[in-house]
């Protein structure tokens, strides 16, 4: 059977068990009947099966250049490599949502296995449900408008043009969007958890325990797919930039920021009752931008240099998108009354007023990234004038909130619960303070100038040294076990934002650019390096040929930035080289090489830290890993007021009185 | 205590200090160069979808950046060449949405709404302060008890 | 009352989200996202931005001395096909107008090589200034984004209309008629100009 036949089939199959499901456990539901959901198992099974088997056989396809594929024929060739043949199928829309469904199974599939001793429970049925919509969604997509297995009928002698040649370049473009995606998608479980727990009217804390661990990870993997997209942008694009505010990387940035603030909040819901409204609506935001997300970056609406082709799908998530939002404010409205939560918070200068402080800072941040991005269209469909919202609105609107953003973290981490007396605050703040004073001193002697950079490395400092400290007291006590469990892998991610933080304020207030006209052997001087032309050469591969400069740092090492020129895919390339070393970047990138010249038309972007930016998402995934790691503590079950695990810190006396 | 608190004045005084040297002390000059990148940065390509004209290829983007250090080069202020440009290729070349009229609401909003939410904090707060003095109104008191008696803990 | 009381503060937090999101939704789905195709700079109207620059045979040129007669200023590069399409057009244009000194062209080169240039005239034939040092910041100039764009200026040294992708002739001579026709009806509007 052709690869086209079976696809077809698989994802027909794979559509009919979602929509089953949703049947089964909505008549089940209806009918109080546990015994239907809990059958809704095996239609988990068959969905999983299907969307893993239209995986490979697209992969199949991909590999062995099936051209009868439209996807193939549109996107695969003969020429390209195969690790980046196998990363084809995300690399294009239809592939993309095919990736997607896998993912989502395995979640759905996932969250059976781990709740198999809760089947009959009413809550995991409405989560099932919900999950059964979403899965049901994105099958759909596939018979529909993003169908991947659409037939073609290649001529003799046919071979495709090949991915984006800007999507083969770098191996990152093969591991950024899977784990963007498994961040993404991973937001579906807590969502369907919450639409669990509201419409059983069950929306105490049991939700939020049961669904903590899938949001951290899912949070997790979302940092990290954001950081490996700024990776790749700035190894593959030549632009000497990492992150410019463009409404794809904002789309993926929105449901990190609303992510934040909820890991955050939830443990004032579980310490104290509280925020059960906020919370919820922060998980439904969270999914929700995901979805607003995938419309941005997939339906063209918004200018982006991530140009994804205008795609059909658009209206599709966007009905998806307003029925999410339609659905979840109908129950938080009739589940009012329920969700008003007990408690009050004694004291603003307290951890759950930190916490509270965090949420607001982060929501609006999120306001912020969300009304520039759609600020444009706004003012469009006001009066019809074209206008941009760019990198000056956004660092300046941002920039106070990540200032104070890094003072919270510095504070917060050492206030206790309920609330805090200054003898303590101080006794705990006196090192990390001096950290942060190191750091401003040590930055003002190396002749960083400015008070921005200086009060965001000021700033760094402190919150830095407060983690560290965490850590340090953590681990004296318990050994190894100091690095991990929530708040001990907690801490290790606030170093990492603090190093990111930290990198950016360094390589955007410090970043240097040029363009150099050089002719063999001649030398160009910039921020302090030598860089010598030594002359170019050209190399012929299967799928390009490249034109490489010989580029002399300093009278050693030599770097060769080029081009390449894919005939197939109709476009030219460049291909960057930098030189990082831990303080400085020096990326370089060939413009132009003049005809009828030797030259080379050379862009030279000069910037400190940028190393600092991918070991921060490193260390960011590192903490992330250890937070999901159970901690030596408490089961989950154990009730929400057992003492945290720094309560018997030496310096923590007041905190056991909870 | 004391010694705590000299130890925190001298926190404040280093650190003010510092970071008021490095505010004040220039550095090094900043070159034309520099002044046409970071303008470059904030002045969006006319032809291509979502990049400034410091990041693209376009030859456009390389004419604009030509233009940019010939203006810088004759001393123009910012402000001039973001008016020229904005005259020549339209309003959306500018990065920086305009604080006057109806794009004015991007500055504003986020401010509002910010002072609406740190009010909003302050009355809470003034108000869960208020019910630890005087009295509590009997709903919420109800609450309290009523989520006190269920989950068994007492405050 | 409690419970009552409690729905109605929900309902209103949520009546204005879903007010908002109604409104945001609507947005999202009316708008076509094909607007910022690119963007041509209006100078219709204005003094032409000087040219003073030296053609690639050498010869010094100055848009002010071509005062008196309309000039087509366009912007092409040898690459680009509508350039190649219209430039027939160019040909005949000054082949007609520029022996009795009624109109010329110059031609602006974005960014391409000389030989390029040479090669491009050579095969599609043409003569008359080119331009190719410097010639990319009078494209800021005359807020050329994209080639081929002709500004037609007039004898008086204003931009009548600037014309975006390929010309013909017979548009040309539009613009033209257009701008005499002008100049007849009202009668004090000549003198400012007039060289």
């Amino acid at each position: 059977m052709s690869n086209v036949a079976m696809g077809a089939i698989v994802v027909a199959l794979g559509s009919a068990a979602a929509l089953t499901g949703i049947g089964v456990v909505a008549l089940g539901l209806a009918g109080r009947r546990p015994g239907w959901w809990r059958e809704a198992r095996f239609l988990v099974w068959a969905m999983l099966a299907a969307s893993v088997l239209a995986f490979i056989i697209m992969e199949r396809a991909l590999i062995t250049r099936d051209f009868t594929v439209l996807f193939v024929a549109q996107n695969g060739s003969t020429r390209t490599s195969s690790i980046f043949n196998v990363a084809t199928l995300w690399s294009a829309l239809e592939g993309s949502i095919l990736l997607w469904s896998v993912i989502l199974s395995g979640y759905v599939a996932a969250v059976l296995v781990k709740f198999r001793d809760r089947r009959d429970d009413p809550m995991l049925a409405w989560a099932m449900l919900t999950l059964f919509v979403v899965s049901a969604f994105f099958f759909l997509l596939m018979v529909g408008p993003a169908n991947p297995f659409r037939s073609f009928d290649p001529p003799a002698g046919f071979d495709g043009p090949g991915p984006n040649p800007l999507l083969q370049s770098h191996i990152l473009m093969a591991v950024h969007p899977p784990v963007l995606y498994l961040g993404y998608v991973g937001f579906t479980v807590p969502f369907a958890f919450a639409m669990g727990a509201l419409a059983t009217g069950r929306v105490g804390e049991g939700w939020l325990l049961a669904t903590r661990r899938w949001t951290v990870m899912a949070w997790g993997f979302l940092t990290l797919g954001i950081v490996l997209g700024a990776w790749w942008s700035y190894e593959t694009l030549g632009w000497g930039g990492y992150w410019a505010w463009d409404p794809v990387e904002n789309a993926s940035f929105l449901p990190w920021l609303t992510g934040t603030a909820f890991i955050h909040s939830v443990m004032v819901q579980e310490r104290r009752g509280m925020l059960r409204v906020w919370n919820l609506s922060l998980v439904i935001a969270t999914f929700a931008l995901t979805i607003l997300g995938t419309f941005i970056t997939r339906s063209g609406v918004l200018a982006s240099v991530h140009a994804f082709s205008n795609s059909p799908i658009g209206p599709a998530l966007l009905g998806f998108f307003g029925v999410i939002v339609v659905v979840s404010l109908v129950l938080i409205a009739w589940r009012g009354e329920q969700l008003r939560s007990p408690g009050r918070i004694d004291s603003p200068i307290s951890r759950e007023g930190a916490f509270l402080a965090n949420n607001v800072l982060f929501a609006a941040f999120a306001f912020v990234v969300l009304l520039g991005t759609i600020f444009p269209l706004i003012v469009e469909a006001i009066d019809g004038r074209q206008i941009s919202v760019g990198n000056p609105y956004f660092e300046r609107m941002t920039m106070p909130i990540g200032f104070t953003l890094l003072f919270l973290m510095a504070v917060a981490p050492v206030l206790p619960w309920r609330k805090a007396s200054s003898g303590v605050l101080s006794d705990r703040l006196i090192w990390p303070a001096w950290m942060g004073v190191g750091a401003i001193v040590f930055s003002v002697i190396v002749g960083a100038r400015g008070w921005a950079p200086l009060l965001a490395f000021g700033l760094g400092g402190f919150a830095g040294g407060a983690a560290v400290r965490q850590v340090v007291l953590a681990t004296r006590r318990q050994g190894v076990r100091g690095f991990i469990g929530r708040t001990n892998g907690g801490m290790i991610v606030h170093l990492g934002v603090v190093m990111i933080a930290v990198a950016f304020a360094a390589s955007s207030a410090y970043v240097r650019q040029e363009e150099f006209l050089l002719s063999p052997g001649q030398t160009a001087s910039f921020a302090g390096h030598e860089l010598t032309y030594v002359g170019s050469d050209a190399r012929e591969f299967e799928n390009r040929s490249e034109t490489r400069a010989s580029i002399m740092i300093n009278g050693g090492q030599i770097y060769e930035p080029g081009i390449a020129v894919y005939p197939f895919a109709g476009r030219n390339i460049g291909i960057p080289s930098v030189r990082s070393t831990p303080f400085e970047d020096i990326a370089l990138s060939v413009q132009q090489f003049p005809e009828d010249t030797d030259d080379v038309l050379l862009r030279v972007t000069i910037q400190p830290l940028i190393l600092w930016l991918w070991a921060g998402g490193l260390i960011m995934a590192l903490g992330t890993v250890l937070a999901v790691v159970p901690g030596a503590r408490r089961r989950p079950t154990m009730p929400v007021s057992a003492p945290v695990p720094d309560a018997s810190l030496p310096d923590a006396q007041e905190e056991v009185l909870t | 205590m004391t010694r705590r608190l000299l130890s925190w004045v001298a926190v404040a005084t280093i650190g003010v200090a510092a970071l008021l040297y490095g505010a004040i002390d220039e550095g090094a000059p900043r070159t034309d160069a520099d002044r046409a990148y970071e303008m470059a940065k904030t002045i969006g390509c006319p032809v291509c979808r979502g990049q400034s004209v410091a990041e693209s290829d376009a030859t456009v983007a390389k004419s604009i950046r030509a233009s940019i250090a010939i203006w810088i080069d004759e001393g123009r202020s910012d402000a001039f060449i973001r008016s020229a440009l904005v005259d020549r290729f339209g309003e959306a070349v500018d990065y920086t949405p305009s604080a006057s009229g109806v794009t004015a609401l991007v500055w504003i909003l986020p401010v509002v709404g910010g002072a609406g939410a740190i009010a909003g904090l302050f009355l809470v707060f003034r108000r869960w302060s208020d019910e630890d003095d005087l009295e509590a109104s009997v709903e919420d008191r109800a609450a309290v008890e009523a989520a006190r008696a269920a989950v068994g803990r007492d405050g | 009352m409690t419970s009552e009381s409690t729905s109605h503060r929900t309902l209103w937090i949520v009546a204005p989200v879903a007010i908002v999101m109604v409104l945001f939704l609507v947005l999202l789905a009316t708008r076509d996202g094909g607007g910022t195709g690119f963007i041509s700079g209006d100078i219709d109207g204005q003094l032409a931005p000087p040219i003073v620059r030296t053609t690639i045979d050498g010869e010094p040129f100055d848009l002010d001395e071509l005062r008196g007669s309309f000039v087509v200023v366009n912007f092409f590069q040898t690459s680009c096909i509508p350039c190649r399409q219209e430039h027939p057009e160019l040909v005949a244009f000054q082949e007609q107008y520029a022996p009795t000194g009624v109109g010329s062209v110059v031609s602006i080169v974005f960014d391409d090589t000389e030989a390029n240039i040479r090669a491009f005239f050579d095969e599609f034939g043409g003569d008359w200034p080119i331009i190719a040092e410097d010639s990319l910041p009078i494209a800021v100039d005359y807020g050329v984004p994209l080639v081929p764009e002709s500004a037609i200026v007039a004898p008086n040294g204003i931009v009548i209309r600037k014309l975006i992708g390929g010309v013909r002739k017979s548009d040309i001579e539009a613009v033209m008629a257009s701008w005499l026709a002008e100049q007849e009806q009202p009668v004090g509007t000549q003198s400012e100009s007039s060289p």
